[in-house]
């Protein structure tokens, strides 16, 4: 399995170098971190630079896989691909989820072309106070997305109006896991909903690993994030595994 | 043992449009493939052959009946019949045209569990036999469509499997490609693996199957060797003239064993029911001065024409 993964992770990678549009996030990351921290800075909320640079790395991985789960198996179908892939012992859901992974790891490196911006533009330098928390977050958070994504690319495949669902993914989610915004500014009986979404766990997880305090006790945090993940996978690939079976008995794998 | 066993195979596509009737791709086929032997797959556009090379491959499910790769069944042991089969679905499709041909094959065969250094020489070792080694760090989306089925033959070879489908695997090569492709095939053969192969093109079929089936509108016409095939529409030996010496044709007639002349053009069938016949008929051909004399049983050509031709460009 691990040598299939990284396999995968490879494929991934230099089908990512091909197709920029993947890693448009690396373009968009550094544009929100100036967008926040300017809006920070005019309010003198200069506490909130933490938020600040961290939401661009969190949208980022967020839409990096959201943008990848929803073309991955309609593109495989499209070029051809997706029976011989079908027909290879690997299992689908695994390799789906080790694709994602891949761009979701690239997608970290978002944070330091966001931590460069606020240094280089704003004289913001932040510190990893707690740099064991902070990577753990990150690779917790990676993996989550890559998770919770294996599910949604199922979703996708699975609905007729696929494209519309992938565009109304992105804001609402990112309101609703605190990443724009606080989850404390939220309305009430939102706040709970957050919860439900693992980066409101990982954004919780990466400012208290920035802030100079002592962590607490973080393994809550690192538990909700891994349990979220792994519901997500598990989901994901059920669906995919129905997917690929309907597929077989329809006789739809590929277009011709 | 037979690499392939198929029985009663049935397969039925839901109408593409709502109300219309469902489609039969396969209905109850029987095949039975050998183990370390080629065999041949014949049928016009829509015959049914893509269908039942998909349900060998595990990505269709059949309707009706069984169908087993080596023993395992495609259905309940889809792992057993995945680790034994190579696939060439062929086309311009299948592969990753944004990446070179060596990462293409790279990540096909980690997929069937090879690593490290195996899979560096095994993948160098396939882009050599297929003629690759040039291009092999040339975007796919770059080569011509034989070089595409080149690498597709290499794809299904990857895995170096025990029983190989493949799915018209010269459209689009050149004819010196064709040649190398049934070379290849013939060392498969040498080396024990079994090969199912579809083709349209019969000199292809004579040449590399040791047993072809023709199939049309999802049924069995008929089976056997290439070279006997030509028994199902004629029993007779035949001697094709072409412009035949005039006066000859009574001669010909009351030769004892000959069954029948017939002219087209400038070619004259003649059937014989033994080859004393074909002898005598022969001689006197030569004596009269023909040059332009073949003779034979029907080809697979024939026979593929005689079965199916009346099809003329219908599908399906």
């Amino acid at each position: 399995m691990p040598r299939t993964v990284l396999a995968a992770f490879r494929f991934q990678a230099a089908l990512a170098w091909r197709t920029p549009d993947t890693l448009s996030v690396f373009v968009t990351a550094p544009l929100f971190t100036v967008v926040f921290l300017a809006l920070s800075q005019f309010a003198g909320r200069t506490d909130l630079a933490t938020h600040a640079v961290l939401a661009p790395c969190l949208m980022s991985l967020w839409a990096v896989a959201l943008f990848l789960a929803g073309d991955l198996i309609g593109n495989e179908r499209s070029w051809g691909t997706l029976e011989g892939l079908v027909a290879t012992p690997v299992s689908f859901p695994l390799l789906v989820t080790a694709r994602i992974t891949t761009v979701t790891v690239l997608g970290l490196l978002t944070f330091a072309e966001s931590w460069l911006v606020a240094a280089g533009l704003f004289g913001i330098v932040l510190d990893v106070a707690h740099p064991l928390v902070f990577g753990a977050g990150m690779l917790l958070s990676a993996l989550a997305m890559a998770g919770t994504a294996t599910s949604l690319s199922a979703v996708f495949v699975l609905t007729p109006s696929a494209r519309t669902v992938q565009n109304t993914l992105s804001y609402p989610i990112y309101l609703l896991s605190g990443v724009m915004v606080p989850i404390s500014f939220l309305p009430d009986w939102v706040q709970p909903l957050s919860r439900l979404v693992f980066l409101s766990w990982s954004g919780d997880l990466l400012r208290t690993s920035l802030d100079p305090a002592p962590t607490g006790n973080v393994l809550p945090e690192l538990g909700a994030v891994a349990l979220l993940g792994v519901a997500g996978y598990l989901l994901g690939a059920a669906l995919t595994r129905r997917f690929v079976r309907r597929a077989r008995e329809l006789g739809n794998l590929s277009h011709t | 043992m037979n690499a392939v066993e198929i029985r009663g195979l049935t397969r039925t596509f839901p109408g593409k449009r709502k109300g219309a009737p469902p489609v039969r791709a396969l209905r109850e086929v029987d095949l039975a493939v050998p183990e370390g032997t080629v065999h041949g797959l014949l049928g016009p556009n829509g015959a049914g052959k893509t269908t039942l090379c998909r349900v060998l491959s595990t990505v269709l499910l059949p309707t009706a009946g069984t169908a087993s790769v080596l023993g395992h069944d495609v259905v309940t042991a889809t792992a057993a019949v995945k680790r034994s089969i190579g696939i060439v679905f062929g086309g311009d499709k299948g592969l990753y045209g944004r990446l070179n041909a060596r990462q293409n094959l790279r990540f096909w065969a980690a997929m069937y569990g090879l690593s490290g250094r195996g899979l560096g020489s095994r993948v160098d070792r396939l882009l050599d036999r297929v003629g690759l080694t040039d291009r092999a760090d040339h975007r796919v989306d770059t080569y011509s469509r034989g070089m595409k089925q080149r690498l597709h033959l290499a794809r299904g070879l990857v895995a170096d499997p025990r029983v190989l489908i493949l799915d018209e695997p010269t459209s689009g090569m050149d004819p010196v490609a064709a040649h190398e492709f049934r070379d290849l095939v013939a060392g498969l053969r040498a080396d024990g693996r079994t090969v199912l192969l579809t083709t349209h093109d019969m000199v292809e079929a004579e040449a590399v199957c040791d047993r072809v089936t023709l199939i049309d509108r999802g049924g069995v016409l008929a089976s056997g060797e290439p070279a006997t095939i030509g028994r199902l529409i004629s029993h007779y030996e035949r001697i094709e003239v072409d412009a035949m010496p005039e006066g000859l044709v009574d001669a010909v007639r009351a030769v004892p064993g000959v069954i029948s002349t017939s002219t087209t053009g400038i070619s004259t069938l003649i059937e014989t029911e033994n080859g004393a016949a074909t002898a005598e008929v022969l001689g006197l051909l030569v004596a009269a001065g023909a040059t332009s004399l073949r003779t034979g049983r029907p080809s697979l050509e024939e026979v593929y024409l005689r079965l199916v031709g009346g099809r003329g460009m219908v599908v399906g």
